[in-house]
């Protein structure tokens, strides 16, 4: 009996790393399901009076603009994935590559002003990015970390996105739903 | 008697950024070329063709700290009949406010009997909350009649700020409409300017004798729209009990609002002996307009690291009144992160 037992506990041992790295595969093209997801908060902008001025009003960097007319597009975010590393390209074209050692590396901000230091990892099925920055990217700010947790259904065509959001003002959560085009 | 200060001596003060108005002129001669001669930050690229709205690429960000701890305040006093002062004062102290001012409208509505008095003073010592001032309702240059009844609300104000032991009142330099919040056309006239002036005078002059400092708080609808504003109104009134209650985030536009770091330096720089006590704020600029728009603090344009670490190193040490939020856990959340980037620097908040 011991014989036997002793093989398979080693097996599992050696088998615990690759497990470790077992996270599904992320690529594909995925668009938001909007019923299912929360409410994402404004990223950009901490309002606390309603704004007084027309414009943007708090919406996300560089929106607004044209497509008048037109029936809207389903904003589909690209996701390319293999064991190193994962490449999110955002609807609005913005590509972000994450190497996934852990390693933390810097990156400035869209202000310009200040630099965001991010890391990515598997833990098991999931993907976590990690992000430490100045709340809105200028200086002096708040910090901010952000934790995204990604994972997929078993079927891999739903990915959720759980983002927790961590300042010393106040911590909240909300996950994002996207299912694959 | 009204302290009269020179001109020349008001001028070397506001430029001498920290070292002593009246007795050192020989440093303040020394320091006086530091003080910028136009009213606006320093040309970068581009400055000769657009309105150069982008900080320049190698802004220093000195982020020594001083000695001098901060009080946060949050605008919770009263003098409603009936109040337990000891309640009051045991919450501020829990939530973490550690100073209070009071608005006057409420306060001067009743007369305190000498017993509240009394009992308020023995429960703000108690509680080690610093009771530095009155936040002064009304418009001082309002079309008459209205002008002098707020002058002498004002007045009211200082005498009551005597008994109750505190530092200052504050006003504003005012609106040629009765709303001092809708800017006039001419609030940045010669007229509106003499207006504010002579209203502020009489102030002084009907309180001479008074410890209190008159604290002037800019904001963009009034003609403290800038420091050096700020630091004139003080020389044309001619009296060292004109002060400043900053509020760095009412003096912002587009051209300053993301030169924060360097608004705020050139800021405490012009005023620096001036400042009594600040306003802490922050905003965006979120729309196509050039209206700013209200932020949580610390997390929007203002760089809070050098306004706190600024504060720190004025000489005498200066309450901050939190203010312009909403609900009382929107104070909770500034708080924590006011007080995050104070650790983050080095700065002490009581």
């Amino acid at each position: 009996m011991k014989k036997q037992i002793l093989p398979m506990i080693a097996m599992a041992l050696l088998s615990l790393p690759v497990l470790a790295m077992a996270a599904q595969n992320f690529s594909g093209s995925w668009v938001r399901d909007d019923a299912k997801s929360d409410p994402t908060p404004n990223l950009q902008f901490w309002l606390t009076r309603e704004p007084n001025s027309g414009g943007a009003g708090g919406g996300g960097r560089g929106g607004g603009g044209g497509n008048r007319g037109a029936a809207p597009a389903q904003p589909v975010t690209t996701v390319q994935h293999d064991a190193n590393s994962l490449t999110v390209t955002s609807p609005n074209g913005a590509v972000q590559k994450y190497t996934l050692d852990g390693k933390p590396f810097s990156k400035p901000m869209d202000t310009g002003m200040a630099k965001a230091v991010i890391s990515a990892i598997v833990q098991g099925e999931t993907v976590v990015i990690s992000t430490t920055q100045p709340w809105g990217g200028m200086p002096g700010n708040a910090s901010l970390e952000i934790k995204e947790v990604w994972s997929l259904s078993p079927d891999g065509k739903v990915l959720t996105v759980t983002t927790h959001r961590n300042t010393p003002a106040v911590q909240n959560s909300y996950k994002t739903v996207y299912n694959k085009k | 008697m009204t302290s009269k200060i020179s001109r020349r001596k008001l001028l070397a003060g506001a430029a001498t950024a920290g070292l002593a108005v009246a007795g050192s002129p020989l440093k303040a001669a020394a320091q006086s070329s530091q003080r910028p001669r136009e009213a606006k930050l320093p040309d970068v690229w581009g400055q000769d063709f657009m309105y150069q709205w982008s900080p320049s690429e190698n802004v220093k960000r000195d982020l020594t700290p001083g000695n001098s701890p901060i009080r946060l305040s949050h605008i919770q006093m009263t003098s409603a009949e009936g109040t337990d002062y000891a309640a009051l004062f045991k919450r501020m102290r829990d939530n973490g406010w550690t100073a209070c001012e009071v608005g006057s409208a409420q306060w001067l509505s009743r007369k305190l009997k000498d017993s509240e008095v009394r009992e308020i003073k023995t429960q703000l010592k108690a509680h080690d909350i610093d009771f530095y001032g009155i936040h002064c309702a009304g418009n001082i240059i309002a079309p008459d009649p209205e002008a002098d009844r707020w002058q002498r609300h004002i007045i009211e104000a200082i005498h009551s700020a005597e008994e109750m032991g505190c530092r200052l009142v504050l006003t504003h330099a005012g609106s040629m409409y009765p709303n001092r919040n809708t800017p006039h056309p001419q609030n940045w006239s010669k007229e509106a300017w003499t207006r504010t002036v002579n209203a502020l005078k009489r102030i002084i002059k009907e309180t001479a004798g008074s410890k209190i400092e008159v604290a002037i708080e800019p904001v963009n609808s009034e003609s403290i729209n800038n420091p050096w504003a700020q630091a004139r109104l003080r020389e044309d009134v001619g009296d060292p009990r004109i002060m400043s209650g900053l509020d760095i985030t009412n003096m912002v536009h587009p051209g300053v609002a993301f030169r924060m770091t360097e608004f705020t330096n050139l800021v405490f720089d012009l005023l620096e002996d001036q400042i009594n006590y600040l306003h802490a704020k922050d905003f965006v600029w979120n729309g196509m307009m050039a209206g700013l728009n209200w932020s949580m603090n610390a997390t929007g344009n203002m760089d809070y690291e050098t306004f706190l670490v600024r504060i720190s190193r004025l000489k005498r040490p200066a309450n901050v009144l939190v203010e312009f939020l909403t609900t009382e856990e929107e104070y909770a959340q500034a708080q924590r992160n006011i007080r995050a980037v104070a650790q983050k620097v080095g700065v002490k908040i009581l």
